[in-house]
């Protein structure tokens, strides 16, 4: 129990700013990602389990609470891509740019980066809610 | 000890399990993010949730290239997934014999969930009930 409230008091009193940000962003992300990455695997199992089954969970997919899910994920899959490319970069050809200036630096560009993804991805996914469950846009 | 040496000592260290995790967090990393964005993009974006049912499931399956495809996912995408998940318990757990349990059951849990993700490529869709 005591390991575990070090773990957190270090994780959340480190106060490093961009990188220790990244660093619980990429913890966080990954973790989310990997949740739903199991959900996944046994729902498209259903296909060959029971596909009723794979009906009623596509039908909660498609419900308003799951659609927003479904953007947060897509923003932890490219937050998580892009700042994995970034640790990967780092670790494997440039040990030198792990420095505090570069770092903050890095960081910034990574969130960029994500929202210049992830900002399009959420209009069309936003609008197919909106169409399929409001009735918006013609739907 | 009066002279230091500016001569830089080469060891060469044999990698243990973790230097190859370590490695290989960094190596699937750049091969899933294709994989994995495109799948994304495809499939929530452009194609969206509301297009899903057995059919588009099974029209995408009829082609042996997609399977391959899924498969790559499946096999990079959920190791990569329960080696972090490794990682991230390894900062809470601190005992040799809770780690190596832990280590085991994420084994055990990781070949669990790939078996029947594979079972469900290798079997396809189920369409034996009357659709509709």
């Amino acid at each position: 129990m005591s390991t575990l409230k070090t773990t957190l008091t270090g994780y959340t009193g480190y106060r490093g700013r961009e990188g220790h940000y990244a660093f619980l962003l990429h913890r966080i992300t990954g973790l989310g990602t990997v949740l739903f990455l199991v959900i996944h695997i046994i729902d498209i199992a259903l296909v060959y389990l029971s596909p009723k089954g794979f009906l009623d969970v596509i039908a909660l997919y498609q419900t308003t609470l799951f659609g927003i899910g479904e953007i947060a994920l897509v923003f932890c899959v490219f937050f998580h891509g892009i700042n994995g490319l970034r640790i990967a970069y780092f670790d494997m050809l440039k040990p030198a740019n792990w420095s505090i200036e570069t770092e903050r630096k890095s960081t910034r560009i990574t969130l960029i980066a994500t929202l210049i993804l992830w900002l399009p991805a959420t209009f069309f996914m936003a609008r197919n809610i909106l169409i399929h469950n409001y009735g918006l846009f013609g739907g | 000890m009066t002279a230091t040496s500016e001569q830089i000592r080469r060891v060469k260290v044999r990698p243990n399990y973790d230097h190859i995790a370590w490695k290989w967090m960094r190596y699937s990393a750049v091969l899933l993010i294709p994989l994995v964005w495109f799948h994304l993009i495809l499939q929530d974006v452009i194609v969206g949730v509301h297009a899903m049912d057995l059919d588009y499931v099974a029209q995408r399956w009829a082609n042996i290239g997609w399977r391959v495809y899924d498969a790559l996912l499946l096999g990079f995408a959920m190791a990569h997934g329960m080696n972090g998940v490794r990682q991230v318990a390894n900062d809470f757990i601190k005992g040799e014999r809770a780690r190596t349990i832990m280590s085991w059951a994420l084994f055990i849990f990781w070949l669990a969930i790939t078996a029947i993700g594979a079972a469900a490529l290798i079997g396809g869709v189920r369409q034996d009930f009357p659709l509709n």
